[in-house]
């Protein structure tokens, strides 16, 4: 029986060609999306479960409760690590490290320092009792249990030491920056498994006192967090856990300062599982960490996967019902002979999983396409290997399966109905609610794809209106690089100048701090007393020296710029002078800000400029100069005008920058930004999504027309003798075409009508989180109608025409 | 083997109600050949549906093999029909995507025959129909007449106790049509009841027994006379 259904199954499929190729085509299309995102999500929710007691680990973290609403940090104060390993009670471990980023590591062997090593930190004894690593060369319990200690993974001991053995690299020093000297005590195995534990240097922490991180691992102050300090429990039970909690908010309520109390904010430190940890939410994962899986993300892609498959389905439904009829026969006769409604049912479901079956095929070569197009926008450890792991091969097989019955069971269910009197008698009517069931789902998904039309281009009208705004000072062909942050040396600084001034190319120079847009803020708060009241607000600092306005173009509107670089003055910006309250930029001059021995002049005040993503405010802003630089010197990058006319010659001047700097930081590596690539970067998840969307469309629009087309072939077909008879009596090919055309191109009409307000809806509530937001003009609904209707159109002229211009004689004849 | 009593059927549009079968009573005895002859319209196709258990009558009685089959449900109707009843038709009604052995295997397979037992049966047939030679073809690459002894060779590959025929020659020229009405009588010889529904005097000629229909009733009934000693009225 079951060959008969293979048989019979394969030679209807090759039959109709056509139909065939329409039904794969669609259901690959989706299947493949599905794959993909299938897979990002596994991928993503099979992070860290290989721990031992993974679902005890909990990573402590902190949320702050203010008028202005809740902030989080995924690091904690230090104070509280040595309160929860003394006090707190219902834990089995707990473990503390601080993410750091060295500057460079040295070896008597080595004949080069290695730059920027990543993925190091300085972690507590208890963190190798806490984790399980698989130890090549020496052992989890002294390994890191005294100052100048090291233990490297497997990877960064071959990176270091290549030609020597893992128990001959035990004993050898690192020397980070120059300054803190380690033994290497022991070499763990890296993570086999999917973890963001991805630590590649585990220094002893006692060493970290004598680094440049010695003033955070002995910060004694319950009020300054910082991200890198990490504190990691381990429950006894998972019943432990609000009790566990109860102690960290009494621990957090007893450390709360003065100023906390004063203006209601509240700390809280919150117990965050392991399983959150790798979809950073509201947090992050580690300082170091670049992605971060997004559940809102995932749970969208889950959806345009739906949608596709859906759209795939629909036109499988749709395909199958409109040639229901040339199946009658075969279905008459088998009734005929004994074949039970069940039978029939399950015949033309296994029809359906066959056709599944050769789409999946299809599909997972479109999918390797598919990874590679979205290459930036997944992780980098998600390949298309992954499809060989069993338990996305079981996901597959159930999708398959569902699709299948979702596909297949209407129309089987229409098919096996089918009286055998009526079908040998050829007797059927299709029914009125077949009709409007296959009309329904055309609706269905030309809904879809307008709403996805629309989206993309109101979404794309928006970044191209964030890119193109004005961001109020000067990007064209400005480039900065940032001097090495270990090397605090003014001196350096002015000779790097001194040679990049040689370069005819370089018109104007600049030394400060961030460019005027960045991802860098500094920030401070500051009082102003206008006599009656008290206004506070935070006031973003931005450093530079006095080129550094005319360099980014940024003018005056009323006062002067700084005296000198180091004198304590600021020129405020507008958006500062009116929330402290001044009618005009000349009202502000001369005040002062603070009081006392911080109390600071207004000297001048500048016009406004956006400071970050046009998703943000122009917030409050001071220009300011390097005021701390006996200490930390602000002014570590160096802005540079190039000449806007000689583009063509900037890779030149980049390489002479570049010799210029190897003389003078002969250790650093040189990175050269332009400040346009920079404010890009600001949107770097709307050029994915874009990226995204498009596909999307793309594919959506694809397997709807795909469906239109189908059914304007078979419903073309039927009408052969009709169009035959009309051109006899003298229909015009253009009166024909509009006959044919005519009912779907209102069903497209209809689904325009619903998507429209779906799609306003959506994208209103997108743009909300945008400051600065580009109108949803009626055109971008009027044009996304219009085109889908035009491409519906030529579609189907394809079809109709063709069958149209055929000479009327030879279709009346054959009947 | 058949018995009905008062069948009744009707077609019902919204405004007319038609009535096909109209108090119709007969018997047909196991072995027996009858041929229904009528004009269009009179009933016959919808006679025959209700006795190949394909539709069910709006009223009267239909026993068939003791048991009463009126009001019976369509998969009781399918159970009952499979392992009974053939069917041959006029228009053949092969299935265009089978072959010839697949065509002819079908009812083996709703019947659940293995499949080892399935090939030997539709192997017999199929050479007892002589188109041994044609079973890999589909059906379009054969003659009329040779497609009618395919659905010949299907309606019988069951041994059914009934043949059920609508008209099997209406599509076949004289001599292939003859062909099959030998067929037919051989099969009602080796103890096969056969009724069939025909326009033609000359296939009537086959049969036992003639039951004229007019307007969904019986007019008259002839029984040849060259078997009226083998079939007590």
């Amino acid at each position: 029986m079951f060959r008969n259904y293979i048989k019979i199954a394969w030679r209807n499929i090759s039959k109709n060609k056509g139909f065939s190729a329409i039904n794969v085509i669609s259901l690959a299309i989706g299947l493949s999306a599905s794959f993909v995102i299938g897979l990002m999500v596994y991928y993503d929710f099979t992070f860290d479960k290989f721990h031992k007691d993974g679902d005890l680990i909990y990573r402590v973290t902190t949320v702050y409760n203010s008028p202005e609403g809740e902030d989080y940090n995924y690091g904690v104060s230090v104070p509280l690590i040595a309160e929860v390993k003394q006090k707190l009670t219902g834990i089995q471990q707990s473990t503390a490290f601080f993410t750091a980023e060295p500057s460079k590591v040295m070896n008597a062997g080595f004949s080069k320092a290695f730059n920027n090593p990543e993925r190091v930190i300085y972690a507590d004894p208890d963190f190798f009792g806490f984790l399980n690593y698989e130890w090549l060369a020496g052992n989890a319990i002294s390994a890191i249990d005294a100052p100048n200690k090291v233990v490297l993974t497997e990877n960064r001991a071959k990176k270091y030491f290549p030609n020597k053995s893992y128990n001959e690299i035990l004993g050898e020093t690192l020397v980070y920056d120059d300054s803190v000297a380690v033994a290497v005590t022991g070499i763990v195995a890296n993570f086999k498994d999917r973890t963001d534990f991805t630590f590649e240097e585990i220094i002893s922490l006692d060493t970290g006192k004598q680094s440049y991180m010695q003033d955070q691992i002995t910060d004694d102050n319950w009020n300054s967090t910082s991200s890198s300090t990490q504190l990691f429990v381990k429950l006894n039970d998972k019943n432990a856990r609000s009790k566990v909690q109860r102690q960290l908010d009494v621990f957090a309520k007893s450390n709360e300062s003065e100023n906390a109390v004063k203006y209601n904010e509240h700390r809280h430190f919150y117990l965050q599982a392991l399983s959150e940890l790798h979809f950073g939410g509201n947090y992050g994962v580690f300082d170091f960490t670049d992605y971060n899986a997004n559940k809102t993300v995932l749970t969208s892609l889950i959806w345009i996967a739906a949608f596709l498959l859906i759209l795939g389905c629909i036109n499988f439904i749709n395909l199958n019902t409109a040639q229901a009829t040339q199946r009658a026969k075969e279905i008459g006769i088998r009734k005929t002979l004994g074949s039970s409604k069940k039978q029939l049912i399950f015949q033309f479901l296994w029809e359906t999983f066959l056709l599944t079956l050769f789409a999946a095929f299809l599909s997972i070569l479109l999918a390797a396409g598919l990874i590679k197009v979205f290459a930036d926008f997944l992780p980098e450890g998600l390949h298309f290997g992954l499809f060989a792991d069993p338990f996305i091969i079981g996901f597959g097989m159930l999708l398959l399966v569902i699709i299948a019955v979702l596909a297949g069971f209407y129309p089987a269910m229409v098919l096996s109905s089918f009286k055998p009197v009526s079908v040998l008698k050829n007797r059927i009517f299709i029914t009125n609610s077949h009709l409007s069931l296959r009309k329904g789902l055309i609706v269905f998904q030309f809904i879809i794809a307008q709403v996805f039309i629309i989206s993309t281009v109101a979404v794309g009208k928006q970044i191209h209106f964030l890119m193109e705004k004005d961001m109020g000072f000067k990007t064209e062909a400005i480039t900065y690089i940032r001097t090495p942050w270990m090397d605090q040396s003014l001196q350096k600084r002015e000779v790097f100048i001194q040679k990049l001034k040689a370069i005819p190319q370089i018109e104007n120079i600049s030394l400060g701090g961030s460019p005027p847009a960045s991802f860098n803020t500094h920030a401070t708060e500051v009082v102003y007393l206008n006599g009656k009241t008290e206004v506070r607000t935070d006031l973003e600092l931005l450093y530079g020296d006095e080129a550094y306005l005319n360099l980014y173009d940024i003018e005056l509107l009323a006062g002067r710029k700084l005296r000198n670089d180091t004198i304590h003055e600021y020129v405020i910006n507008d958006a500062c002078r009116k929330v402290l309250g001044f009618e005009s930029p000349a009202e502000a001059i001369g005040k002062t800000l603070g009081q006392g021995k911080d109390a600071v002049p207004i000297v001048g005040v500048m016009e406004d400029f956006n400071q970050r993503s046009l998703k943000t405010q122009i917030q409050p802003m001071a220009f300011v100069g390097d005021w701390s630089r006996k200490r930390y010197s602000q002014f570590n990058t160096i802005h540079m005008q190039l000449n806007q006319q000689g583009s063509k010659n900037w890779p030149e001047t980049i390489a002479k920058a570049e010799t210029a700097w190897q003389t003078v930081y002969p250790e650093s590596d040189f990175k050269m930004e332009f400040i346009d690539q920079t404010i890009a970067k600001f949107y770097q998840t709307e050029s994915s999504m874009t990226k995204l969307l498009n596909w999307a469309t793309g594919l959506s629009v694809l397997i709807s027309c795909l469906g239109l087309l189908g059914l304007v072939i078979y419903t073309t077909e039927r009408r052969v003798k009709e169009i035959g008879i009309r051109k006899v009596l003298g229909a015009s090919l253009a009166q024909l075409n509009l006959l044919l055309c005519k009912d779907f191109i209102v069903l497209v009409l209809v689904a325009f009508i619903v998507a429209a307000p779906i799609a306003y809806y959506g994208l209103h509530n997108w743009l909300q989180d945008y400051a600065y937001k580009t109108r949803l003009n009626w055109w971008i609904f009027a044009a996304s109608g219009f085109g889908i209707v035009a491409l519906a159109l030529i579609i189907m002229s394809v079809k109709t025409l063709s069958t149209a211009s055929k000479i009327p004689v030879k279709s009346l004849r054959t009947e | 083997m058949i018995t009905i009593i008062d069948l009744e059927k009707y077609y019902a549009t919204e405004e007319v109600r038609t009535i096909a079968l109209n108090k119709l009573s007969f018997k047909v005895r196991e072995g027996e050949f009858v041929a229904i002859m009528g004009p269009s319209g009179c009933g016959k196709s919808t006679l025959l549906n209700i006795l190949g258990l394909l539709d069910d009558p709006d009223g009267g009685s239909f026993i068939f093999n003791d048991i009463e089959v009126a009001g019976f449900n369509e998969r009781k109707r399918a159970e009952l029909r499979k392992h009974n009843i053939g069917f041959v038709f006029q228009s053949f009604n092969l299935i265009d995507e089978l072959t010839v052995f697949e065509n002819v295997e079908l009812p083996l397979i709703y019947t659940g025959v293995k499949a080892a037992e399935r090939k030997e049966r539709v192997d017999a047939v199929l050479e007892k129909m002589g188109i041994m030679h044609r079973r890999k073809h589909f059906p379009q690459q054969l003659s009329g007449g040779q497609q009618q002894r395919v659905a010949v060779a299907r309606a019988v590959v069951n041994n059914p106790k009934l043949i059920l025929a609508d008209e099997p020659t209406g599509n076949l020229d004289s001599s292939n049509g003859n062909e099959v009405m030998d067929l037919l009588t051989e099969l009602n010889e080796a103890g096969t009841t056969i009724i069939m529904v025909t326009h033609s005097e000359h296939d009537a000629k086959y049969s036992h027994r003639i039951i004229r229909m007019l307007d969904g009733q019986k007019v008259t009934e002839n029984i040849l006379a060259d078997y009226k000693s083998s079939v007590a009225p």
